[in-house]
């Protein structure tokens, strides 16, 4: 693609993937909460980097970082009022540049949220543009003399916000705004900001950043007449983002959060014909609640039917799926499909609703029942996808429901049971949030030095399993195919990739289950077990019969058949 | 002989319907070679002298492979009989001569209009079936071979077909099927379906839901237990208007008058009668049940009749990944085929669905150690799921007007009394299931 040599931050003697993140296991962390390194009480990336040992031996192959720009902190970072500048207490670029260097040393790659339809109204663009309309910045943002336009388009945070208007007095006009009032979107349709947006994303790049988690992406353009979602010239700026990419940086990639259905969704990776040319990656979003509720409901059909309507995506783009990250999903999303499912089993049901918003992390979600635990990182490890781990949930990390908003599930990484659980030498006053210290999920009991040193935790069980996950690419890369099952408790499903296959078996009911797979496009194959490499009984003409305890789950290698029949 | 090789045979098939009298005699009416190797049989077998006719797929080969050996019927000069429906070499022989509707003798294999099988399918015989065999292929196509023959069309092929042909939603896409004249009537002898790939009946997602909700913890009610169905038995009482809906626009229709009514009403306490000279444990609710039957000799209005499904319960309908599909439209077993072919009111389908439920919710307390605890909870379970289907059903467009409710009511009451006797013949211990249909605050 480019002509130009791109100097390689990995092993030189190694070819580079540049479909790498096709296989990745994500890791979605905040440097907030994840260690301090000048004691402060919060958060830094020279606290990260002193924990870069600890994500390479989980097996982390990319770290998503959640805004780390100098912000006023109206919206966790996400109202960006410098997309060049670090904010102070996260550290520099210069700390920056360590982090992507000693990651990249250790084969991981970093990639970071970017906000690319608005800022903070404490961006100089914005200040610049409210008192001088004349300048050049004067056009950098969608102004109005009317609060009228675009009345088709929905407001998104409808608690907080009563209209996409707001009225600056500065200016004397009305500015556009999808989100907070304190976030105005950027005006696209001015050539200036969109390559203004250009630059941002290469002066990143050149740093060595691996990508971008490109936040809320379908809301770019405005359009008289839509509901300013999804717009064509969207798209149209987007593979013109990816083409910039490609040009100079081949093996970055582009993450798109679109909190949309699959159907929609899938317009983010571009044109299928050359594999997409648009985002590389996109979420899930509908993929993680019905995993909840499959087991809640102790059926697979809330799973069986998203991934029925899951459309194909262009060869070189992968979705990301994840069972907890600091996103909430919202069920105004769903609304609008007719036949859905989640309007009449999801809304309905009062504990799925106050359950899977973000205000719970994994642990207490599953009421600290390790067998499913375990069944749901399966799942999220098997299914189609690179999976996103979201920090602490390696170790069933609690939350702390009065800490309000999303900052139940942000508290300080739990490192052993020292002061402050080995996140900061701070005085525990000085915390950004205070650690989680109940009886169950408390630091200390709780924490990564007490869990390494027991080979029957949660932690080595995980390490284990992303490892299994890594020794089969056809996890990352393979078809997924469901199998019929006898047993409407019991999901089961084949990944294959050549002579890679997969049989992943899983039991979504608390109770023992038999299950009969038809499994005789496998004839004379010997499954075998992929934790302890027991061999299974060979695969005949016959229904395959296995039972599974409850919340059970096994994942065997399909091998090549010794003995064809006849 | 042949016939004997058959009849020493045939006294130990499962679908073999005079088991356990004795088999007079046995003879080949029709035996037609669809290939080599592969023959069509129809026998009629005598037994006390009534007379039965089956259809037998007849594979010969000079010896067998292992997979075959439990299929043998005999050795026959130099061949090996065997059942053939077991040999996916041969059965892929019925999807080529239907996708060419190929006819063999008598018989004459047939696709649906507008239909491509694929023929290079491999087949499985479908375990578990009591009365016909089915062959699954790949996971593409079901052929059920009825075995016992019946003369004229199968109703479910005429029903399916005459839906498709609608684009109807909610049914499984017929393909194909083989037929020939039996006493000059033309008949049904196979017909083959969508195979509905990953499906279970509605009743294994029941009971998953039934089992949840008795091992929920002490206070947590049927809405708030995790394995809740009632969004299931919405969308499905919402498919049963569909295809109720589907059947009144693909057959005709007619109305019964009030007068025959009351004639009905009369049939329901007529079947009471019999029934409580058998069990007499029915006679404590003869009153509540008379009175029930009564309401329905009040109908001011005629009453819309049409073809129905007629065995409508949870085990006919199958949840694929995306939605239920309704099987098995032969109407009630057993009974002659202008009977299951007659026009009925839906609602006698809607009864059917609410007694399985009730079924559903109480069958896992026979012989359950907590019973009588469990029992408010099976009672909350079919409320609520009943209650659900009939929304469902209502939402669709299904139609219950007020004095349908009196008549849907007696109908489910006539089942139940049915069920009682069902029961009490077949599985004493099963009887209470029935039984609490009569206890019902819904009375």
């Amino acid at each position: 693609m480019s002509s130009t040599p791109i100097p390689n931050a990995f092993d030189e003697e190694k070819p580079r993937d540049p479909y790498w993140y096709k296989r990745a296991v994500f890791y979605e962390v905040l440097i907030r909460g994840f260690a301090d390194s000048n004691g402060d009480g919060t958060g830094d990336i020279k606290g990260l980097i002193d924990k870069l040992d600890y994500l390479q031996w989980l097996g982390v192959d990319c770290l998503w970082l959640l805004p780390l720009y100098e912000s006023p902190l109206r919206d966790g970072g996400y109202d960006i009022a410098d997309f060049m500048k670090i904010l102070p207490e996260f550290g520099d670029l210069g700390d920056f540049v360590k982090l992507v260097d000693e990651a990249h040393k250790r084969g991981m790659r970093v990639i970071a949220d970017l906000v690319m339809n608005h800022t903070s109204d404490a961006h100089p663009w914005f200040q610049a543009s409210r008192h001088d309309p004349e300048g050049p910045f004067g056009d950098f943002y969608v102004w109005a003399d009317s609060d009228t336009g675009y009345s088709d388009a929905r407001v998104i945070f409808i608690d907080t916000e009563t209209s996409n208007w707001t009225y600056d007095p500065v200016r004397g006009q009305h500015y556009w705004h999808r989100f907070f009032h304190h976030q105005p979107d950027l005006n696209y349709e001015n050539p200036d900001v969109q390559d203004a947006m250009l630059e941002v994303l290469r002066f990143w790049l050149d740093l060595g950043i691996d990508g971008f988690r490109l936040d809320a992406v379908p809301y770019l353009f405005e359009e008289e007449g839509t509901n300013c979602e999804n717009l064509p010239r969207t798209h149209e700026y987007l593979k013109r983002v990816r083409k910039e990419v490609d040009r100079i940086y081949p093996d970055r990639v582009l993450l798109a959060e679109a909190n949309q259905w699959p159907t929609d969704v899938v317009e983010y990776f571009g044109d299928p014909v050359g594999g997409g040319d648009e985002c590389h990656m996109a979420f899930h979003f509908p993929l993680m609640p019905r995993i909840f509720m499959a087991v809640r409901r102790e059926s697979r059909y809330p799973i069986s039917e998203i991934l029925a309507q899951t459309p194909k995506i262009p060869e070189h783009c992968q979705w990301g799926i994840f069972l907890r990250n600091h996103d909430e999903l919202t069920l105004e999303m769903v609304t609008d499909e007719e036949r859905d499912y989640m309007y009449t089993e999801y809304a309905k049901d009062p504990r799925m609703r106050a359950n899977v918003g973000i205000r719970r992390r994994l642990a207490p979600l599953l009421e600290n029942d390790r067998n499913q635990i375990e069944l749901f990182t399966a799942l999220l490890l098997s299914l189609p996808g690179s999976p996103v781990l979201y920090y602490g949930d390696e170790i069933g990390m609690g939350d702390n429901i009065w800490l309000g908003d999303r900052d139940g599930v942000r508290t300080p990484m739990q490192w052993d049971p020292d002061r402050n659980a080995g996140f900061s030498d701070c005085d525990p006053g000085r915390l950004y949030l205070p650690v989680i210290m109940d009886p169950i999920y408390g630091y200390q009991g709780l924490n990564v030095e007490a869990q390494q040193r027991n080979n029957g935790s949660l932690l080595h069980w995980t390490r284990r399993m992303i490892e299994i996950r890594k020794r089969h690419p056809v996890f990352g890369l393979g078809e997924f195919a469901e199998l019929n099952s006898s047993n409407p408790s019991v999901l089961a499903f084949v990944r294959e990739l050549g002579d890679d296959r997969m049989l992943c078996v899983n039991n979504l009911s608390r109770f023992p289950q038999p299950v009969e797979l038809d499994l005789r496009r496998f004839v004379g194959v010997s499954p075998v077990e992929t934790m302890g490499g027991v061999p299974f009984p060979a695969i005949g003409e016959l229904p395959y019969l296995l039972t599974l305890p409850g919340h059970g789950f096994y994942w065997f290698t399909l091998p090549p058949a010794i003995t064809q029949e006849e | 002989m042949l016939d004997e090789l058959l009849v020493a045979w045939i006294g130990h098939q499962r679908w073999f319907g005079g088991k356990g009298r004795p088999i007079d005699r046995l003879s080949v009416e029709s035996d037609v070679e669809l290939t080599p190797g592969l023959r069509h049989l129809i026998v009629a077998v005598w037994q006390e002298g009534s007379r039965d006719r089956y259809q037998i797929l007849l594979g010969q080969r000079y010896d067998l492979p292992d997979r075959l050996e439990h299929a043998v019927i005999g050795q026959f000069h130099d061949w090996l009989l065997y059942d053939a429906v077991h040999d996916y070499e041969l059965t892929g022989w019925l999807l080529d001569g239907m996708a060419g509707d190929e006819d063999r003798g008598d018989l004459r294999m047939r696709h649906t209009p507008g239909v491509t099988i694929d023929t290079s399918q491999r087949s499985l015989v479908l375990g578990a079936e009591q009365s016909n065999t089915s062959l699954v292929y790949g996971d593409a196509y079901i052929c059920k071979l009825f075995r016992r023959l019946i003369p004229g069309i199968n109703p479910e092929l005429e029903v399916v077909a005459a839906l498709a042909a609608r684009n109807a939603p909610h049914i499984a896409q017929p393909y194909g099927w083989i037929e020939c004249d039996l006493d000059g009537t033309p008949t049904t002898l196979a017909f083959m379906q969508r195979f509905l790939p990953n499906a279970n009946d509605g009743w294994d997602l029941a009971l998953a839901s039934v089992r949840d909700l008795y091992n929920s913890a002490p206070g947590i009610d049927a809405a708030e237990a995790g394995g809740d169905f009632a969004a299931e038995s919405r969308r499905l009482g919402a498919a049963t208007a569909r295809v109720h809906h589907e059947l009144a626009e693909a057959f005709p229709t007619d109305v019964i008058e009030t007068h025959e009514v009351k004639r009905m009403a009369e049939g329901f306490r007529r079947r009471l009668g019999r029934a409580v000279a058998e069990v007499p444990e029915l006679r404590e609710y003869v009153g509540a049940l008379e009175a029930a039957y009564h309401l329905v000799e009040d109908h001011t209005v005629e009453v819309p009749v049409q073809r129905v499904h007629g065995d409508y319960h949870l085990g006919q309908v199958m949840r694929t990944p995306t939605d239920w599909v309704v099987l098995d439209f032969e109407g009630e077993p057993g009974q002659p085929l202008a009977e299951r072919r007659a026009l009925s009111s839906p609602l006698r389908d809607v009864a059917g669905m609410l007694r399985s439920f009730d079924y559903a919710a109480r069958h896992l307390l026979a012989g359950h150690a907590d019973a009588a605890a469990l029992e408010p909870r099976a009672d909350e379970w079919s409320r609520r799921n009943r209650a659900a289907f009939l929304e469902g059903y209502a939402e669709a467009g299904g139609v219950i007007s007020a004095d349908g409710v009196a008549l849907l009511r007696a109908f489910e009451l006539s089942k139940a009394v049915y069920e009682v006797v069902y029961e009490a013949r077949n599985r004493p211990s099963w009887i209470g299931i029935p039984l609490a249909a009569f206890r019902q605050d819904a009375f």
